[in-house]
Formats: structure tokens, C-alpha cells, sequence
């Protein structure tokens, strides 16, 4: 190690920037788009002048009765006037209770100036507000209950799935078998294949002329395909996005496990061995207590991910039936649809609080675990 | 040799000859079925994988006519390329395709140049602040691109940046940047400091020692980094389908034009976006524990 | 108690053989320590007793068992890793418990028979401790603990101290010597430090390239080296080892280093007569040599190169026609870098080797004497 100076923080100084720039910042502007509402709010007078103190403020497109008018001059540039009528007005403010107060024609839309008894407000001051409009948009939608219970579900699904296919793929792999740089290879391949390719793969194997049809068919266990994917086989299509998911993503839990696995020295399982436990009880009793710090992280990152499945669904069941709410995210960005980036950005705060949330409760859950087995 | 052997000793106090050699029958048993059952399952867990991997090959190498056939072929009969012409001379999968490619080569340069010397930076000084610098790190490498990609799209065309492969190159190697530290830092910190001190000792520069020594010893740690984000950029999908439109890279363009193609297009589209990665991970194989393995200090 | 008896056991990695037609009998309560250089296949053959991989041949009798084929579960044997293999995420009681867990004991017994081995080691008051931030020499105690709580006919130790500092290892050395000798378990001990097989083992089996070359006790294993290798690998300095030309003059064998003529003894002098003629090794140890600063008959002259004061002793080196020679004096003896001195060899003190095999010429030398 070198001696303190300024080098090690000049070197970091462009990643930490560039990080800021790319995280740091789009949390913030995540947070305005979901929070706060640009409006236009017009304010009441008085008195029927622009100086008269406000009575009240109406929001833009805001339709109001016309109590009274008074028509007064305005001087223009060259020295004429010409006739401004003010209008006294009663509408809902932003907290919907009746308000009166005069207003400009400048300010309303009013069919006859003389004659109207109702107007409605189209100018005002350009202000930013809290709201939890977009907020209530995405909890009332009623895709969101749906693609939260899909999500929790896949998670519940596909993680122990995973989970013990990665501890035996692992054990496989650390059981000094020939060939196991060529197995490990193999087992990692998934590492490096996108959502949506597997997505593809298994939608070419569930679908109606697909290859598990190809199979059950033509070794006569069915007489005609049967439709994996449609509206009505929810749990098969479930069943597919759960296959693709552990056959994808199972690969980076084996790695994160051998990695943990590798700093488990063989004399601690041999001294196992000795002292009378089998393979069971080595591995209950040895093995997964020490890879807990690994399966800890590994447990973390899954479940993030898992929240981020998106291609998958849509590859494979098209993303209208069953949906997630990364799904969501996109359905409510997209331009072509719904096109409310605020919306959007509520489903991806959501997704990060329900991200902390869980491995805020995994770190405690193992703790108070390991204080309970210490307290014994 | 003052030991001599007993067998005459032994004969009266161990099981008979038959017995033992049952006994031993037994164990050789034993263990070459605990040892098969392991390959047994080791080859279960391939087929596994690699199973659905030729599945969509076979269908990628078939006649477009194959492809909708049903009951579906294993085996390509007659093998043809025509699914993948057909896939490749679709309109705006030539286009993506290089897209894809320059942003995923220069989300890879982004990240590289950023993290070479921050990676540096952690494996070789002690300073203040580095453990929380290093938790930081660690902690958004886990970062949701999902969270991301709304407020970054917003803030793109706000700048007029959105709809631009360079500010897609630009998000994906932020997304990679905590990782390539990591793995980079993992990598210098594999080199022997002393190395770098003997190259000080006989005349090198600190830059020179970095630049003749430690560089070259790291260098196939920092390319498995480099070719890791370019895995990344290449597959990733939801970032690419919300910055861009008109330039949308492969991935993108496949999933937006997912509902409206048929089995060929899909099919030749899938295992074309899954054989970059096939041949990445084989060499970066050696180092996945390097990304992987340093996580829990 | 137990006997252990390894009857030409072989074993193979690949094509490398690890263990070649060895046999040994450990008595009942005996300590045997397996002493060989690093890759001799001493851990090999103590990990094949304890069933951590099976022997390709050969057999292996634990108190009139055959075990050959059992796993260590069914073995009775206890062992003592090189690198402790303590459970890091077990308390210290539940590391020395866990073979007796594993044996469904009732837990009273377990309690008394964890804080009777705790006790011996003098680790009663950190049973509840985690290892994680104990010290090298405390898991080392928790680890003998542990072998000893379990009971088991035989104990095996595979280079238990090599992990520990200087003045730690010879602290713990005293210690378990007297432990085991109290607990009388029969038991068999890697190492590769020779000082610690001398000190500790009851009898050595030096171990070479898969061979045991010679069981002895430490002090004949010392003396009567069974061959070149070990006389060379044991005791430091190693053995000197001497060309010398045998030859037949005044009707007696006699052997020839440059100027001198050595006289074998009488019972040496059938074996010699074969090799007349020829060249033999004369082995002789450092401290077995008479120095003199003044010529006299029967002496070779040398000439002192270096002088290592040792403290209790000066080592000297120096050189003869045909390589180096360690000689051992009092740190009185006047010796001068550069200087000559001259060297007696007592007979009764040479080891002859053929050396063609680096064999000892006539192994049990007290045998052809009785």
C-alpha cells in the first residue's frame, strides 16, 4: 500500500462523477416526475385590478359562474383604449372548496362578454406542486394489483427453484469431477444470454407448434397440441416464465455459490467426515452455514433482478395477460401508449422501494437469525 | 528395512478372505455408483442447459417452412440459412445490429477508461474513505435499470441527447462501471505489489512501473471486464427500448417488433442475439469468480 | 485401545504413486510419527487410515477390523487437521461437541465430556467463543480438544503444529507429548520437522517417495541410519557422508580417504571384503567426529572455510577431496577460517553404505554383534 496522497482520489474522481451523473441524478429527477405536477393557477382578485390583493386560486380549465361583470378601459401603446372586462367569478380552488374573486377576460374563456353566466379559466402562473396523482393513477390502475401479485409470485416461484439448483450445480462442480472446467463453462453459459433470447428460446418450446408439443405429440401422449399459451392457461404460461427465468438467471447464483464454496476449505468438510456426519448432515450442518454470507448476497441480488423481468414476459406471453411491473413501466412510458412518464416513473420508485425493502428485511431477517443461534 | 509383515498375524482377526473380498466388492461398488450418480448429474444439468440452446440453433438452421412445421425436427434436415437471411434482410434488423455494436463498443471504452484507474485506485492506496467509497460501489452495482430508465429518458430529451446510440453507450456503462471497478481492482490487486516495487527499485517511473508492469500482468483480467460489458450492453434491453426509438439497438427492435413477426423471425432473431454471448463467456470464464468472488469483504 | 496394521497398501493418482507397497504395524498405545520430506505420501497414508480416500490395494486392520472399505464414521479414529478445520461458524463448544452430537450421545454426557477435554487443553473458559478471533495457538488447542472429546480408538494428527510460531510449537509440543501419553491413545502423527518426530514419537517411519525406509525408534532412526537419504534427512546437520576406496592391506579390508586408512571393526570386515576394490560411503555425524589442532596418526587434515558459531557449539565447514564435510565442536576449539585441522573418525561411529543402492551395508549392526 502507498502512502496517502491526492492520486487516489483523483483516479476515482471521473468514475465517482460519472456514477453521480447516472445515478445519483436520474433519483432525483425519478422523484420529481413522480411527485410533483407542473399546474397553472390563475389567482382571484378583490377588486376588479391587477394589483387587487388575491382572494383565492383556480386551476387552469377550471369551469366557474359568472356573478358580475364591470367593463373598464385599458390603455394601449398608442395612446387609445379600448374595453377590459373583468368578471366576478366562483369556482372550486385546488382544495375544491368555492372561492370568489374578480378575474381579467384575458384570464377566461367566456362565450359573450355581456351576456355568459358561466367561463372557463385558461391563463395563470406557471407553478410546480407535490402531488400523489400519479401516485394514485398506478395504484388504481387495475394492471398494478395484477402485475405486483405476478412479480411477488415469480420471485416466489423462481428463487428457491434456483436457489437449489445452484447449490447442486455448485457441488457438482467442486466434487473434483473430470471435465469440470468444461461443466463450468457450460453451467455459465446462461450468464451471458439476454432476457429476452431466453424468453424466444422458451416461447419456441411452449408455443402451440413448439417443441414440447413436437415431443408429447408425436410420442402419442397427446392426440393434438395442446395450447400452453393462451388467455385461459395462466398457470402454463406462468410455468414457462418461471422455466426460462431458472434456466437464465440460475447461473450467476452457481457462481456467487462456488465463489463461496471455493473459501470453504476441504479439511473443515473432511473434518466433518471424521467426526461422523454424512453427506446430508455435512452439508446441513457445515456447508450452508458457512456459504450463508453468499447466499445472503446472492438471495439480494436475485430478487432485484427478479423485479426486472420484463422481456421474458413479453417474449413469452406477450405481456397483455400476464403482465410485471417492469411491464408496466414501459406500458405507461411507452409513446405509443399510454405516454406518462410520470406514471412510469411511480412504478420505478416502487420497484426500488420494494428492491431496499427486501434486502433491508433479508440483512435483518439473518441477523436476528444468527443472534437467536448465538444466544443458545 | 527393520519392519517386517504380519500376515500370518492378521489372517486369524480379520473376516475371511470371501468376506472381505465382498466387503470390498461392496465399497468399489459403493463409490463407482456415488461417483457415477455425480457424472450422471453433471451431464443432467448440461443437457439442461445447452438443450433449449440447440433447439433454437436447429430451428435457426432450418428452412422457414421447417420452422412452422409441426411436429418440429431435432435435427436441421435439410440444413439452410434461409431463416437467418430472412431474419438478417428484415428491414431495420441491419441497422440495429451495428447500432447494437457501437453501443455496446463504446459503453465497453466508457466503462474501461473510467474504471482502469478508480480500480487502480482502490486495490493499491489506503486511504480515508475508501471502505465507504468501496460499499458504494457495491451497493449500485445491484442498481435497478428499471429505476433508471424513466428519469435518464426524461433528462435525454430534455438535453436533446434522446433517440442517440451515444447516450445509450453512455447509460450502459454506467450500469457496468460498478462492476468493472470491482473486477478491475480485484485484477491489480492481484498483482504482487513488490512487483511494482522491484520496477521502481531499477529505474521505472511509478507511471512507467504501472505502464511496463503491472499493466500487462492485468490485462487479461481488465479484457474479461471490457468483454463482460460489452455481454451486458449487448443483451440489454429495457434501457435500449426506452432511450431510443429510430435508432433502436437489436434487442430493442426485436422485442418491439416481437407481436407483429412470425416463428422464423423470432426464432433466427433469438439465437442470432445469443451467440456473441456464447463465445464471450468461454473467455471470460477464468474470471467469473473474480466478479463474483470478492463479494462478501 | 487399538492396533493399527497397514498391509501393503498402494495408492494412486493417476499415474503418480502416492503410497507404494507400504506396511507398517502401530501398536496398541503407541505414538508413531510418519516423518518425510513434502510429497512423500505421509498425509496420503495417514488420511487413507482415517478413510479420506481409498486405498487402490493393500489392507488396513484397526483392532482386528478390517476398515479398508469403511468410511471414517465407522473407523473408531479421531483426527487433528494441519489447518485446524475448525467450524468457523460453530461456538467453540459446539466444534468439540460435534462428533459427539453426531454419535446421538445424551447431552449430559456431552456437556462432561466437552469440559473434561476443554479442560486438559485449558480452553474451559472459552467455550463460548467463537474461532473466528482466536488466536492460532487457542484453535489448535480447540482442534486437539475436539479429537480427544470424541474417544476414539486411534488419534491422528496430520502436521499439527506446523501452523504455529517457534517458541508456540515447542510449547505445545511439550504439552501434547505428555496429554497423549496420559490419554495412552494409540496414535499416529505427520510431520516433516525431524526435531519434532525425535522429540515426540515413541517410534519413526521415515518416509520417502512412497516408502517408509526405515521404523525405528528416535534414537536408531538418529544413529543407525538404514540408508543415505535418511541419514542426510535427519538430524542437522545431516549426516557427512565420505568417498572412500576400499582396499585390502596388512590382511586386513581397510578404506582409504585421501591420506588416511581407516580400520573397520572386526564384525564389519566379512561385509567390506565384498566391496574391495571399490568405492563405499562412510556416514559419520557432525558431533561424532574427534577434532585436533595438531597432527597425529589416524587423522585427515582439512582446512577450516567457515566457522558458524552455534552457541552451544561451533559447526565448521570444510572441505575434503570430494565435497564438504559439518563437524561439530566445542566453542572452545580453536579453530581459524583458513586455517588446517585434523580429524579422527571412530569406527564404531561410521555408517557404511553401498553406494550403488545408499544402503547401509549391514542394517542391524547390534544384531550381527549379538
Amino acid at each position: 500500500m502507498k502512502k496517502i496522497g491526492l492520486t487516489p482520489y483523483l483516479l476515482l474522481l471521473p468514475s465517482l462523477i460519472y456514477l453521480l451523473l447516472f445515478f445519483a441524478y436520474p433519483m432525483v429527477q425519478s422523484l420529481q416526475l413522480a411527485l410533483r405536477r407542473e399546474g397553472q393557477y390563475l389567482h382571484l382578485r378583490a377588486e376588479a385590478k391587477e394589483e387587487a390583493a388575491p382572494t383565492g386560486t383556480v386551476a387552469m380549465q377550471t369551469d366557474v359562474t359568472v356573478l358580475d361583470r364591470v367593463r373598464g378601459e385599458e390603455l394601449l401603446p398608442n395612446g387609445r383604449t379600448r374595453p377590459v372586462y373583468w368578471f366576478l367569478v366562483e369556482g372550486p380552488d385546488t382544495s375544491g372548496v368555492p372561492v370568489q374573486g374578480w378575474v381579467s377576460q384575458r384570464d377566461v374563456f367566456i362565450e359573450s362578454r355581456t351576456e355568459s353566466t358561466t367561463a372557463r379559466v385558461v391563463n395563470g402562473e406557471a407553478t410546480q406542486e407535490w402531488t400523489l396523482d400519479y401516485v394514485r393513477r398506478m395504484v388504481t390502475d387495475f394492471r398494478f394489483g395484477n402485475a405486483l401479485a405476478t412479480s411477488v409470485l415469480l420471485i416466489v416461484l423462481i428463487l428457491p427453484l434456483q436457489f437449489i439448483l445452484a447449490i447442486v450445480m455448485a457441488l457438482v462442480l467442486q466434487s473434483q469431477i473430470r471435465g469440470s472446467t468444461v461443466f463450468l463453462y457450460i453451467y455459465a453459459i446462461p450468464l451471458g444470454i439476454s432476457d429476452l433470447a431466453s424468453g424466444i428460446l422458451w416461447y419456441s418450446i411452449f408455443t402451440q407448434r413448439g417443441f414440447l408439443n413436437s415431443f408429447l405429440v408425436s410420442t402419442g401422449l397427446l392426440d393434438q397440441p395442446f395450447i400452453f399459451i393462451q388467455a385461459g392457461n395462466q398457470g402454463w404460461m406462468i410455468a414457462a416464465i418461471v422455466l426460462a427465468e431458472v434456466w437464465r438467471a440460475t447461473s450467476i447464483v452457481m457462481v456467487i455459490v462456488v465463489s463461496g464454496l471455493q473459501a470453504v476449505s476441504r479439511d473443515v468438510i473432511e473434518a466433518g467426515e471424521v467426526f461422523g456426519a454424512n453427506l446430508w448432515q455435512r452439508l446441513r450442518y457445515i456447508i450452508l452455514p458457512m456459504l450463508k454470507p453468499s447466499l445472503q448476497v446472492a438471495l439480494i441480488l436475485r430478487t432485484i433482478l427478479a423485479f426486472q423481468v420484463f422481456a421474458v414476459v413479453v417474449a413469452i406471453t406477450g405481456g397483455n395477460v400476464i403482465t410485471v411491473l417492469a411491464n408496466e413501466t414501459y406500458r405507461w412510458y411507452d409513446p405509443a401508449r399510454f405516454n406518462n412518464p410520470n406514471v412510469a416513473a411511480v412504478y420505478a420508485g416502487f420497484i426500488m422501494l420494494l428492491s431496499l425493502g427486501i434486502s433491508f428485511f433479508y440483512l435483518r431477517a439473518v441477523r436476528s437469525q444468527e443472534e437467536a443461534t448465538r444466544a443458545t | 528395512m527393520t519392519e517386517t509383515t504380519y500376515p500370518d498375524r492378521i489372517k486369524p482377526i480379520t473376516p475371511s478372505a470371501e468376506r472381505l473380498d465382498a466387503q470390498r466388492r461392496r465399497a468399489k461398488l459403493a463409490h463407482a455408483v456415488r461417483r457415477a450418480s455425480i457424472y450422471i448429474l453433471a451431464v443432467a444439468i448440461a443437457i439442461w442447459i445447452l438443450l433449449p440452446i440447440w433447439l433454437i440453433a436447429s430451428m435457426a438452421f432450418s428452412t422457414p417452412a421447417d420452422v412452422r412445421a409441426f411436429p418440429k425436427q431435432i435435427l436441421p434436415s435439410p440444413f439452410s440459412t434461409q431463416t437467418l437471411e430472412f431474419f438478417l434482410n428484415t428491414q431495420g434488423i441491419i441497422n440495429s445490429t451495428i447500432n447494437s455494436l457501437v453501443v455496446a463498443v463504446l459503453a465497453l471504452v466508457i466503462s474501461t477508461l473510467l474504471a482502469v484507474p478508480a480500480g487502480y485506485a482502490i486495490a493499491r492506496y489506503l486511504f480515508p474513505g475508501r471502505d465507504a467509497i468501496r460499499l458504494g460501489i457495491l451497493s449500485v452495482r445491484a442498481f435497478p435499470v428499471v429505476v433508471l430508465a424513466v428519469p435518464l429518458a426524461v433528462v435525454f430529451i430534455r438535453l436533446g441527447m434522446f433517440d442517440k446510440v451515444h447516450s445509450l453507450a453512455m447509460m450502459h456503462a454506467a450500469l457496468t462501471l460498478p462492476t468493472t471497478i470491482l473486477v478491475v481492482a480485484s485484477v491489480f490487486a492481484s498483482v504482487p505489489y513488490e512487483l511494482e516495487e522491484a520496477a521502481l527499485i531499477f529505474g521505472c517511473t511509478r507511471a512507467q512501473a504501472f505502464w511496463r508492469i503491472v499493466l500487462p500482468l492485468a490485462l487479461p483480467g481488465i479484457a474479461a471486464a471490457a468483454i463482460l460489458t460489452f455481454v451486458l450492453s449487448w443483451n440489454e434491453v429495457f434501457a435500449a427500448i426506452l432511450l431510443t426509438i429510430s435508432n433502436r439497438t437489436l434487442p430493442a427492435q426485436i422485442l418491439y417488433t416481437l407481436d407483429k413477426s412470425g416463428d422464423p423471425f423470432k426464432f433466427a432473431g433469438g439465437f442470432f442475439m445469443l451467440v456473441p454471448s456464447l463465445i464471450f463467456i468461454f473467455f471470460i470464464r477464468r474470471y467469473l469468480f473474480n466478479m463474483w468472488g470478492q463479494i462478501n469483504k | 485401545m487399538a492396533e493399527i496394521v497397514i498391509e501393503r497398501a498402494v495408492k494412486r493418482f493417476g499415474k503418480f504413486v502416492a503410497i507404494d507397497d507400504v506396511s507398517l504395524t502401530v501398536h496398541d498405545q503407541e505414538f508413531v510419527v510418519l516423518l518425510g520430506p513434502s510429497g512423500c505420501g505421509k498425509t496420503t497414508l495417514l488420511r487413507a487410515i482415517a478413510g479420506l480416500g481409498m486405498l487402490d490395494d493393500g489392507r488396513i486392520v484397526i483392532d482386528g477390523r478390517d476398515v479398508t472399505y469403511l468410511p471414517p464414521k465407522q473407523r473408531d479414529i479421531s483426527m487433528v487437521f494441519q489447518n485446524y478445520a475448525i467450524f468457523p461458524h460453530m461456538t467453540v463448544f459446539d466444534n468439540i461437541a460435534f462428533g459427539l452430537k453426531m454419535r446421538k450421545l445424551a447431552k449430559e454426557t456431552i456437556r462432561e465430556r466437552v469440559d473434561h477435554a476443554a479442560k486438559l487443553l485449558h480452553i474451559e473458559n472459552m467455550l463460548e467463543r467463537y474461532p473466528g478471533a482466536m488466536s492460532g495457538g487457542q484453535r489448535q488447542r480447540v482442534a486437539v480438544a475436539r479429537a480427544i472429546a470424541y474417544d476414539a480408538k486411534v488419534l491422528l494428527m496430520d502436521e499439527p503444529l506446523s501452523n504455529l510460531d517457534a517458541l508456540l510449537r515447542l510449547e505445545m509440543r511439550a504439552e501434547l507429548k505428555t496429554l497423549l501419553a496420559r490419554l495412552g491413545a494409540t496414535t499416529v502423527y505427520v510431520t516433516h520437522d525431524q526435531i519434532e518426530a525425535l522429540s515426540m514419537g515413541d517410534r519413526i517411519a521415515v518416509m520417502r517417495a512412497g516408502k517408509i525406509l526405515q521404523v525405528d525408534t528416535p534414537t536408531r532412526v538418529y544413529d543407525l541410519p538404514a540408508n543415505q537419504f535418511v541419514g542426510s534427512f535427519i538430524g542437522n546437520p545431516p549426516m557427512n557422508f565420505l568417498y572412500g576406496q576400499v582396499r585390502r592391506q596388512d590382511g586386513a579390508t581397510k578404506i582409504k580417504i585421501g591420506e588416511l586408512l581407516i580400520t573397520p571393526p572386526e564384525e564389519m570386515q566379512p561385509p567390506l571384503r565384498a566391496y574391495e576394490g571399490r568405492h563405499i560411503y562412510l556416514g559419520i555425524r557432525a558431533e561424532n567426529m574427534e577434532a585436533l589442532t595438531q597432527p597425529s596418526p589416524d587423522t585427515l587434515p582439512v582446512t577450516v572455510e567457515v566457522i558458524e558459531p552455534l552457541g552451544s557449539q561451533n559447526l565448521l565447514t570444510a572441505h575434503i577431496e570430494g565435497g564438504m564435510l559439518k563437524i561439530s565442536t566445542h566453542p572452545d576449539f580453536p579453530a581459524t577460517t583458513g586455517g588446517q585441522i585434523w580429524l579422527r573418525f571412530p569406527v564404531r561411529k561410521i555408517r557404511w553404505i553401498d553406494p550403488d543402492s545408499g544402503e547401509a551395508i549391514v542394517p542391524d549392526l547390534e544384531k550381527v554383534l549379538a
